[in-house]
């Protein structure tokens, strides 16, 4: 684990939803993303101050998407930038979840 | 961020941090999706604090140098300022940022082990003193001179009194003290609330 | 947004299995990440679930929530809280090397607790995290102990008149915890899933417990 914890440098808009201090997930795949992009960064392959920069652009140009779909957005960026998988792997693989080729959830 | 304006020069009685009661602070202000700290300072503020508080001063000593701001200073801080704001004095005081090296840490009081039997026990009534001494205390203004209920004997605990001003071995048993609403408010109160307040034996006199 | 549909999802439903209906965009996202990731060995979907759990219960009052849906379940530990709250918070293996002396106060027919800290912002961190800021804050410090009804109401919580409110003014080295009371239509609940009912703002004395959702 890093020293800093990362969570302490999201603030102002970046904050993650909270209600009354606790962790908000609208829906389970928000809770995976964020798990995803803390084990990669917080101590692992990636860099948390990328992500970070990231989540600041998709939320400086995507200003009307709701956070967890910013989120998402700055790991597929973070993850494809860093050649660990390509755009075309994940939209592939987004496909065969769609039609429903592939139905394992985690 | 507010510049924090140095301690008051004369020692403090009856500071504004003793906010009990006090009227005209507006509504409870709830922020929904409220982040744990609302800055990265913050975070590192609390850090600091829970690195030094117990091995370079106490946390009466703490609690005290906040007390001793300035009254519109507290006030108008930012929470975590009035954090920054004490472990810089306490550091600053202590001659651990003057120096070139820490000085050792303090290691924590021990609590003796024959001690006096406490003065009070469940279901006494109990009267909190009239006290305003100049310094820190944990005697509420608002419970001053009332009458309660003692309600169980915890402790024994370091005076706060005592320790945040150097004085590091006087203990005192502690008692929750129910007290009526309508005791500390009037007649307009509930007659069926209470509020209980933790008070030092020495804050305490017996009530006939 | 076509995500709003998978809105009465329970979030804290967690279905290690099958899919029952096609997912949305962000989910087919989602999951086109983790099962890419997890493929190529460089996650695990427990490491995944562990990050979760961890940041949920360093920042969020999870342990006082073990600790109330033990007591609920167990008529012995709850009366080993009420009188050794360090004891019997060290029973589920909980540190408690660092914890203050904590003090647990009991909802029952009847009373109703409310915590505050009128001096400063004393608050049982240990078990509930870090204290929001409306806690620390000079309306709730100065009107917790004055209009705990009114301070009430404006928290969405009304307590019937015959019910005696008892406000706790942490002004020494105790930290206090409310014990909600347990609500009905629980019986058949695990105390994981009663634990879930446990709010941070039910452990201080602003809020009550969740009541769960109706059963089929």
């Amino acid at each position: 684990m890093s020293a800093v914890r990362p969570a302490t440098s999201l603030d102002g808009n970046l904050a993650l939803p909270r209600k009354n201090g606790e962790l908000v997930f609208e829906a389970p795949w928000e809770g995976r993303a964020f798990g995803m992009a803390l084990a990669l960064t917080d101590g692992g392959p990636l860099a948390w101050n990328d992500f970070r920069q990231l989540l600041v652009e998709q939320i400086r140009t995507e200003p009307d998407h709701r956070y967890y779909e910013q989120w998402l957005a700055a790991f597929e960026a973070l993850v494809t930038d860093s050649g660990l998988l390509t755009r075309e792997q994940l939209e592939r693989r987004a496909a065969e979840y769609r039609s429903m080729e592939r139905d394992e959830v985690f | 961020m507010v510049a924090i304006q140095r301690d008051i020069d004369s020692v403090v009685v009856n500071g504004v941090h003793d906010m009990g009661g006090m009227h005209g602070f507006g509504p409870i202000v709830i922020e929904t999706g409220e982040p744990v700290f609302h800055a990265e300072w913050e975070g590192k503020v609390r850090a600091i604090f829970s690195g030094t508080v117990g091995r370079y001063y106490n946390l009466d000593e703490f609690r005290h140098v906040i007390e001793r701001m300035e009254p519109t200073a507290y006030l108008e801080a930012v929470y975590y300022e009035r954090w920054l704001h004490a472990v810089e004095t306490l550091l600053d005081e202590k001659g651990v940022l003057a120096s070139g090296s820490a000085p050792a840490p303090q290691a924590p009081p021990k609590r003796p082990s024959n001690f006096p039997a406490p003065k009070f026990k469940a279901g006494d009534r109990a009267r909190a003193r009239n006290l305003h001494p100049e310094g820190h205390i944990r005697l509420p203004r608002y419970v001053r001179g009332k009458s309660g209920v003692v309600t169980s004997v915890k402790g024994p605990f370091l005076l706060p009194d005592a320790n945040a001003h150097g004085n590091h071995d006087v203990w005192e048993y502690v008692y929750p003290v129910r007290f009526a609403a309508r005791e500390l408010w009037g007649a307009d109160a509930s007659a069926r609330d209470s509020v209980s307040v933790d008070l030092w034996e020495s804050y305490l006199e017996a009530v006939r | 947004m076509s995500e709003h549909e998978h809105q009465e999802h329970d979030p804290h439903e967690h279905d290690h299995g099958h899919h029952p209906e096609p997912p949305t965009d962000v989910e087919a996202r989602a999951l086109a990440l983790e099962s890419l990731l997890i493929e190529k060995g460089i996650l695990t979907s427990e490491q995944v679930d562990e990050i979760i759990r961890t940041f949920e219960q360093d920042i969020g009052p999870m342990l006082g929530a073990r600790v109330v849906a033990r007591a609920w379940v167990d008529r012995d530990f709850r009366k080993r809280l009420i009188e050794d709250a360090n004891a019997a918070v060290g029973e589920l293996g909980l540190s408690t090397t660092n914890l203050a002396r904590l003090s647990v106060v009991a909802n029952e027919p009847g009373v109703h607790n409310m915590i505050v800290c009128t001096l400063c912002s004393c608050y049982p961190w240990m078990v509930l995290g870090l204290p929001p800021t409306w806690y620390k804050s000079p309306p709730y410090r100065s009107r917790a102990v004055r209009e705990p009804r009114v301070v009430l109401e404006e928290f969405g919580v009304t307590i019937q008149e015959d019910v005696e409110i008892r406000v706790w003014d942490s002004s020494s080295d105790l930290r206090y915890m409310v014990l909600p009371e347990r609500p009905s239509g629980t019986a058949d609940m695990t105390e994981a899933e009663l634990a879930e009912l446990v709010t941070r703002d039910s452990m201080i004395g602003v809020g009550l417990p969740r009541v769960p959702a109706a059963r089929s």
